[in-house]
């Protein structure tokens, strides 16, 4: 039968248990996702820009894209300060689309869909970030939390509604990722039981909405890719263009 | 009664730019939804991030339940400052 719409999220080890120090590093099946994942990243940008010709080819017109959008957001959005962390947000950029869109292939595993791999993402960034822009500013990156034009009264509780909203950013950035691609693929599976259950006579309204979930599954992956690139950006632009 | 050629082909366009525009509602929805999500996300992860500031200072301080209290209000208002500074943003971007 179609059994627990939660299983697909179930990581399980793969091969045998390494313990290092008390800590458990076994390979499991999320790990072997983020390496295919990484792999075809790795396979699809050489191929594209194996041969550089003038008139690209398929691969390399799409490597380039790619390439074009991520450099677009980064300078629309942070400014030509941040040419230099272009590799960082790329490489972030590729990983959450190619994981997202790992994962709506059948039978495997969506790692964005769990809040550990967004959370530590999340938590990267917005540490960099942070450490960014005390390293270009000094003490006066502080001057983030006190918006100016703000009575003096009311400035203590500006301040700390500034820094609530500040340290809320690693939360939301990952919680999205997160809940868009779980909720998603809970829905599907969930239809797709429907199919199975209803069988031949009343399985065709479910399987027609799993079809068009599919498709907005799809822009959905896309969409937080993109989001949680631009995120990344904007706060970047905060750290390097300090001003209020 | 006849209706006359000219009104016909008047009709087809208007028909085919409505279809048109709802072609191009319904390519839009699927971003609108995102950006709604976004919105969601802000306010909810300020609220939560607030409460747990407040609960951890008030089991440093010994002083429960005042200052969850105070943060949880305190994390709401910063969840509505990220939702104003959301739509901000996106409304420069259109």
């Amino acid at each position: 039968m179609a059994g627990n719409p939660m299983q697909q999220f179930s990581v399980h080890k793969i091969g045998p248990e390494i313990n290092i120090g008390g800590i458990d590093l076994s390979f499991t099946n999320a790990s072997l996702f983020m390496v295919i994942s990484a792999a075809i990243i790795l396979i699809f940008l050489f191929v594209g820009t194996k041969e550089k010709k003038i008139v690209p080819g398929k691969v390399q017109l799409v490597a380039e894209m790619f390439y074009t959008f991520v450099a677009k957001m980064i300078s629309d959005t942070a400014g030509s300060k941040a040419k230099p962390y272009f590799p960082f947000i790329f490489s972030l950029f590729m990983f959450v689309l190619f994981c997202n869109m790992v994962g709506m292939l059948p039978y495997s595993f969506t790692v964005t869909s769990h809040i550990i791999v967004t959370l530590i993402m999340a938590l990267f960034i917005f540490i960099a970030v942070t450490i960014i822009g005390f390293a270009k500013h000094g003490f006066k990156y502080l001057s983030i939390f006190v918006p100016s034009g703000v009575p003096a009264v009311l400035l203590p509780l500006i301040t700390v509604i500034e820094i609530i909203s500040y340290l809320s950013r690693p939360v939301s950035l990952s919680v999205r990722l997160f809940a868009n691609m779980m909720a998603g693929h809970t829905m599907l599976k969930v239809f797709g039981g429907f199919v199975i259950s209803l069988g031949l006579l009343g399985g065709w309204l479910p399987l027609s909405f799993s079809v068009a979930l599919t498709g907005l599954e799809i822009l959905v992956a896309f969409l937080q890719a993109y989001v949680f690139a631009i995120l990344t950006c904007i706060y970047l632009n905060d750290a390097l263009n300090l001003h209020h | 009664m006849t209706i006359p050629e000219d009104f016909k082909t008047r009709l087809k366009i208007a028909k085919s730019k409505i279809k048109k525009q709802s072609q191009f509602d319904s390519e839009k929805r699927g971003s609108f939804m995102g950006s709604a999500f976004k919105l969601g996300t802000e306010l909810v992860s300020a609220v939560a991030v607030g409460t747990i500031i407040g609960f951890i200072l008030d089991s440093w301080f010994d002083t429960k339940p005042w200052l969850i209290i105070i943060f949880f209000f305190l994390g709401t208002a910063a969840g509505i400052l990220n939702v104003i500074r959301t739509a901000n943003r996106m409304q420069k971007e259109e």
